[in-house]
């Protein structure tokens, strides 16, 4: 049976449902390093660069990382160069792939997430917008405002004023309930939700038993948290009528497969790219493969199976 | 430092020596096409090759020699991900993405002072055969802590080593330090003339360039951190440089000793 790979997520067309998370690939760092073109034959779907903010951050200090059992902690801190310096010196690049581009933004008060999607609303180069709403708040004590459904909403609300784009909002899974900021996004206008960020943790450096990250505490990654985040996405995607991108440690096809039949429409994958940066040429090659196998005629056939 | 081409790409490589060395654990794969554009001081991603996630993530590995079309990488068991490298029997395979970095600059003429320590001296033994033999009059002094490290000074066949442990049992009883500035003082004014070229741990790296900066002379410093990517991409590996953070994988591994800021 032949398989048609081809996906739709809000008004993009994707040629696959595979994406890259935000922060774990970097196409114009890559096409520095590495021999594949990546503007002709890039992996991905769709592409979602890192997360910039309004002004630019300089991050926390190391160690950044410390591997863990099957996962990753990382405490990088959002930095960036800033929106400005990435609506001049990468956007024009970036507009040159051969797949849609979604600007992942966020801020550090609310009213900012406004204003970063009203900089980028007029701007042809992107498709949509991601709001990353784990971004330590001014209002919250540093804490994410994406755990406060009010901060949530007041933050989509503002974005959605200011762009007529497909408006992502991506979800922290440090909440009590993740279902009721899904709510709280969906009913101040998001199109869509990217499920799940990290999920808080620290380590101790097994020597001196002191914190193994310069920041203390960071999110975890990887397949350690596969089973949270495919739990989130099956909730959410149950009860709200938006698709949802679907991520947490993906590494394989049959991850891809479990996350479409827990109702992703897209699904993300993000620090198995630092396994492998070109993970996903074979992953989508072994996903038609295993769809074939199953008699799975599209991606959106699978959607929801699991519901 | 010197632009280095796009070329690096993800092999699997069979793994044709794997023994100890001492305390570490010396490792050479068949990757021709590494082995081919490699320079002294790039690095390579290295993991076995497999569907195992645990160790997720490989683990960065400076070249040490190339032969042929082999790569040699020197494995310090420390840590769950360094371990498991050490467990790679003849015919294994891994998983290597490379090369990566920018290597060392190896335009100057002055001569080359090369200082390592530990298992930092595993990419400055490929520098010190370049640098030899291109011409150029090198200087090597290698410290270790103790008999079990520093048997694998053998491994730099090109030139001569001076070696020194912190207890004395095997080569002389010192720090590289105190070896760094004989060697500066032997040199005479040709000292100011002189290049350093140093990687290993960060108090033994600080203490090499402040000696280097009394002499006038200056100095590369190839840095370690945590990686993830080895790309660019992941922003963790970063260490402090012009008044900025710079990631040790894309803009580094080497540094002019100038920029680099000691914490």
């Amino acid at each position: 049976m032949a398989v048609n790979m081809e996906s739709s997520l809000g008004p993009l067309r994707l040629r696959h449902p595979v994406i890259n998370a935000s922060g774990t690939f970097d196409v114009l760092a890559a096409d520095r390093v590495l021999a594949a073109d990546l503007f002709t034959d890039f992996p991905f779907a769709a592409y979602v660069p890192k997360t910039v903010t309004l002004k630019p951050r300089e991050g926390n200090p190391p160690h950044r990382l410390y591997e863990t059992a099957a996962g990753l902690l990382n405490s990088i801190g959002l930095a960036n160069k800033g929106i400005e310096a990435f609506i001049a010196d990468d956007l024009p690049r970036l507009g040159r792939l051969p797949v849609p581009l979604i600007a992942s933004i966020a801020a550090e008060e609310t009213n900012g997430y406004g204003r970063c999607a009203g900089l980028l609303d007029g701007r042809d180069e992107v498709a949509a917008l991601e709001l990353n709403i784990s971004c330590p708040n001014v209002e919250l004590d540093g804490k994410a405002l994406g755990c406060d459904p009010f901060l949530t909403a007041s933050a989509t609300a503002q974005a959605r004023a200011a762009t007529g784009k497909f408006l992502i909002v991506k979800l922290t899974p440090n909440v009590t309930d993740i279902l009721v900021l899904a709510r709280a996004a969906v009913e101040a206008g998001a199109d869509c939700l990217s499920v799940i960020n990290t999920v808080h943790g620290m380590a101790l450096d097994p020597w001196t038993l002191r914190p193994a990250l310069g920041h203390v505490t960071g999110g975890l990654s990887g397949p350690a948290i596969k089973p949270v985040a495919l739990r989130a996405v099956y909730l959410i995607s149950r009860e709200l009528d938006v698709p949802v991108i679907g991520m947490g440690g993906v590494t394989s096809a049959n991850d891809v497969l479990e996350f479409l039949a827990a109702g992703a429409t897209a699904v993300a994958v993000g620090t198995a790219c630092f396994r492998d940066p070109l993970l996903a040429v074979s992953l989508v090659q072994e996903l038609e493969h295993q769809m074939e196998l199953r008699d799975i005629a599209t991606p959106g056939e699978l959607v929801g199976r699991a519901h | 430092m010197e632009t280095v081409p796009a070329q690096a790409d993800l092999y699997q490589c069979p793994v044709v020596e794997s023994r100890t060395v001492g305390a570490y654990h010396l490792i050479a794969f068949v990757a021709g096409e590494i082995a081919a554009v490699a320079r002294p001081g790039q690095f390579v991603m290295i993991r076995q090759s497999g569907p195992a996630l645990d160790p997720l993530l490989p683990r960065p590995m400076g070249i040490h020699a190339v032969e042929a079309d082999l790569v040699k990488v020197l494995v310090e068991p420390v840590g769950k991900g360094t371990v498991v490298l050490t467990d790679a029997r003849v015919g294994d395979r891994y998983s290597v993405l490379g090369p990566l970095g920018n290597g060392f600059d190896l335009s100057g003429e002055g001569t080359a002072v090369i200082v390592g320590g530990g298992v930092g001296m595993a990419p400055l033994a490929l520098l010190a055969g370049t640098l030899a033999g291109r011409g150029r009059d090198v200087r090597c002094q290698l410290g270790f802590k103790t008999r079990v490290q520093a048997v694998a000074a053998e491994l730099f066949r090109d030139v001569d080593v001076d070696i020194c442990t912190e207890d004395g049992t095997m080569g002389r009883k010192a720090m590289v330090s105190e070896l760094l500035v004989e060697c500066l003082t032997d040199l005479g004014p040709a000292a100011a003339e002189a290049e350093l070229f140093v990687c290993g741990p960060g108090a033994m790296m600080r203490a090499a360039v402040e000696t280097a900066r009394e002499y006038g002379a200056d100095a590369q410093v190839s840095v370690a951190a945590h990686m993830a990517c080895g790309v660019g991409a992941c922003q963790g590996c970063v260490v402090r440089a012009g008044g900025e953070y710079r990631c040790a994988c894309n803009q580094g591994p080497v540094f002019r000793a100038g920029e680099l800021e000691w914490r």
